[in-house]
């Protein structure tokens, strides 16, 4: 067979740099598999959401130190040098989302009814600021209250009153959460595979197809004994090997690093939806090794294609996260198909008609975006062949 | 002698559609797919009047101040919640579908009902405590002195705002921006290709073209120095275009100090030129090794400097500073974030110092290992 033997010569000489890619996918597969290590349980008792924060005070009285506690329920502190370099750094990297400050001789000026304030510098609009400001609102309104109507009160015996008020608390009741499947560590990882996988199928499907296209071999192959349908058959042999053996190198890497979920009906559906995603990029990487015309464009266009298809579609960033524009942009990309598949598999619980229709239908855009890449490719081919 | 090399370097260097589409359509195709990515990601952790429903039973309609305390918090621009009204079932739909964040009881003792434990869900527990807090307050101090009640009451509608935000002189901490300020970073970097061409082609031993232009009667030095200002040229060029797209086009704020930011894009660009020219020299390998030692050492710093995950670059600096301070692309990276959220210019003449004295460096190298080199057989 020297057709496929050349292809496969071809492939090999290829490695190096195919193995890049291979290697960006399990690197990120650990990154987010170690990520998942200690799962979430899924909790009926409520628990109070903490802000990281910075408390600097420059008032050590019982009234600050109350205070502290107070916040402490609603936040974590974190230490950061009191400069300003320090402080702006950790609130734009969000190391913390708000800075407190309170000013020097604070509590006596409270206690002596003069008007003062704590600084505050936080990201603006962000919703941890206003549960903080709630939380300090509460602690000094109520020491004013009490300031005002309890005579003679000292500031450890407001302390104590601020400290049994506060304690009071309002019941929570949290609804016994349906059980529910989320993957979503695993989706992710599967998802992921949109950028490796196309990075892959397009670099050695294009590299095939630019020797291939070399005009002295093809006359070479067209005086040779093989017939034409002969030297066609083994160049898609050739192609579903090197497809096949990049999806499976992929398929088992994930399945080493999630061992837990290798057996769950819902992975038998992401390698479904993922062959299905590797017939279509082997489908882009023929229709790109068609158009292209010099191996120095083959990165170049690589790297925007998938780049940009992994970018809009939810690989890199989670899809919920991206604008309704993006998204509609990306819906002509079958990376975004893919994602919202596997999206869709990670919550899978149930696997009757009903559930499974949305996947099935987003499996079959896939699968029509490669048939139309394959028909354009051969158009193309058809084409240049008459020219 | 100098315009003639210079006019044909250009024109030269302009041909190669490779170098070009790396150095500038490529950083300009990130730069947009970062736009329409990143631009919901802070939107994330904006705050949003929370959705909520109370069971509107008779225990509701009886207690008048929740009542009140509850449509007071819902209504007006700075409101905390969107309320809804509803019975217990409703509620519990609304509930379900995520419609609302949770719904309240109101009762001797209210009770708030979630489905799960969150920011919103803590903000509405933190405004029902708040609430029995303060009923537990008045009734502290009736209890020891009853006829306050009338005073009490009246106390209760002055409630204060004690936290006073501090203006800071710098721009927002909008952390989508140093996503851009990296991508810039890195596009200077890749001026490394520029400059490992200048090298490669005057080296007699790497290149043919190099040979032809070894036995030219024009000093070794006066041709190298044309050619890379060539270069620097066409690289200063296209990071004006890049800069000016996502400035003018993508919106994304650099401060208000553009002369500083011109300085350092340009600052950047040379050292960009210069690093790709010594490594060219210093690696004897082909050309394929050399292109892999540039866009290895660009996207390790370019990832150091937040490029990929944003919280390397303050871990770095916080538990290496070291590496913060060798890394040309966080020293650019920092620049720009210096000249947009700080006020002082301190940190950015520090950062500027540091990339100028590693432009230099790799010049003098360069300078070193390509001077009076003598080839006695090619």
């Amino acid at each position: 067979m020297p057709v496929y033997n050349l292809c496969m010569r071809i492939i090999r000489k290829n490695i190096p740099s195919l193995l890049i890619y291979l290697f960006v996918f399990v690197g990120v597969s650990i990154i987010v598999s170690s990520s998942s290590a200690n799962p979430q349980k899924a909790v009926n008792e409520f628990t109070r959401k903490k802000a990281d924060i910075a408390f600097i005070s420059k008032d050590d009285s019982p009234l600050i130190e109350g205070l502290r506690n107070e916040i402490g329920k609603i936040a974590n502190f974190i230490d950061i040098p009191d400069n300003k370099g320090d402080l702006q750094d950790a609130l734009f990297f969000r190391r913390v989302v708000y800075i407190l400050r309170v000013p020097e001789g604070f509590a006596q000026k409270f206690i002596a009814g003069e008007e003062v304030f704590l600084e505050k510098t936080f990201v603006p609009g962000s919703a941890s600021s206003a549960y903080i400001d709630l939380s300090v609102d509460k602690y000094l309104n109520t020491a004013k209250f009490y300031l005002e109507h309890m005579d003679n009160i000292s500031q450890e015996g407001l302390v104590a009153y601020l400290n049994d008020t506060l304690s009071e608390e309002a019941t929570v009741t949290v609804l016994p959460a349906r059980t529910k499947t989320n993957l979503s560590n695993l989706a992710y990882t599967y998802n992921y595979m949109a950028y490796s996988l196309s990075s892959i199928l397009i670099l050695g499907m294009s590299a095939i197809m630019m020797a291939l296209n070399d005009k002295d071999l093809k006359n070479r192959m067209s005086c040779s004994p093989i017939s034409g349908t002969k030297s066609n058959l083994q160049f898609f042999l050739a192609c579903l090997t090197f497809s096949g053996a990049a999806w499976l190198v992929q398929i088992i890497a994930c399945f080493i690093l999630d061992l837990e979920n290798v057996m769950t009906l819902n992975t038998v559906f992401f390698i479904i939806s993922s062959l299905v995603f590797t017939f279509c990029g082997t489908a882009l990487g023929y229709l790109i090794g068609s158009i292209v015309k010099g191996t120095e464009a083959i990165p170049a266009i690589t790297n925007v294609v998938v780049l940009g298809s992994c970018f809009l579609s939810g690989v890199f960033v989670p899809a919920e996260l991206l604008g309704k524009s993006t998204l509609k942009i990306a819906s002509f990309t079958p990376a975004y198909w893919f994602v919202k598949a596997n999206n869709q598999i990670a919550q899978l619980s149930q696997f009757d008609l009903s559930s499974l229709k949305p996947v099935f239908s987003d499996i079959a855009v896939i699968f029509c975006f490669a048939s139309a890449f394959f028909a354009l490719s051969l158009l193309i081919r058809k084409t240049k062949r008459y020219n | 002698m100098f315009a003639h090399i210079f006019m044909n370097r250009l024109r030269c260097l302009l041909r190669d559609k490779e170098t070009i589409f790396w150095t500038f359509a490529f950083p300009l195709a990130l730069s947009l797919f970062f736009y329409l990515a990143l631009s919901n990601i802070g939107k994330g952790e904006t705050f949003q009047e929370i959705d909520i429903a109370v069971v509107n039973d008779s225990r509701y309609q009886e207690d008048l101040y929740f009542k009140t305390a509850l449509e007071e918090a819902s209504k007006g621009e700075d409101r905390l919640f969107d309320l809804t009204l509803a019975t217990e079932e409703e509620a519990g739909k609304l509930l379900e579908n995520g419609s609302i964040k949770g719904y309240i009881k109101a009762g001797d003792q209210i009770e708030l009902v979630v489905k799960e434990s969150g920011m919103y869900q803590s903000i509405i527990k933190s405004f029902l405590d708040n609430y029995s807090q303060t009923f537990k307050a008045v009734e502290t101090v009736l209890r020891n002195d009853p006829k306050k009640y009338q005073e009490v009451m009246e106390s209760l509608k002055d409630r204060k705002n004690y936290v006073k935000e501090v203006p800071t002189a710098g721009g927002k901490p909008d952390i989508v921006i140093n996503y851009f300020y990296t991508l810039i970073a890195m596009a200077c970097m890749y001026g490394s290709f520029f400059g490992m061409r200048e090298t490669s082609d005057i080296q007699a031993d790497i290149s043919p073209l190099a040979a032809r232009i070894n036995i030219a009667p024009v000093h070794k030095l006066k041709a190298f120095l044309s050619s890379i200002c060539a270069s620097m040229l066409i690289h200063l060029v296209v990071m004006l275009a890049l800069l000016g797209f996502i400035r003018y086009v993508l919106n994304i704020d650099f401060g208000p100090r553009t002369g500083y930011v011109l300085l350092t894009m340009v600052i950047g660009s040379i050292t960009g030129v210069f690093f790709g020219a010594f490594v060219s020299a210093l690696v004897k390998k082909s050309e394929g090794i050399k292109v892999a030692v540039l866009i290895g050492v660009s996207m390790l710093g370019s990832f150091l400097a937040g490029m990929m995950y944003i919280d390397i670059k303050y871990l770095i600096s916080m538990n290496v500073p070291f590496l913060s301070w060798i890394n040309p692309v966080n020293l650019l990276t920092d620049a720009f974030y210096s000249l947009y959220y700080l006020d002082d210019l301190s940190r950015y003449a520090l950062n500027i110092g540091v990339l100028s004295g590693f432009a230099t460096l790799f010049c003098v190298l360069t300078y070193l290992i390509l001077r009076r080199r003598k080839y006695a057989g090619l």
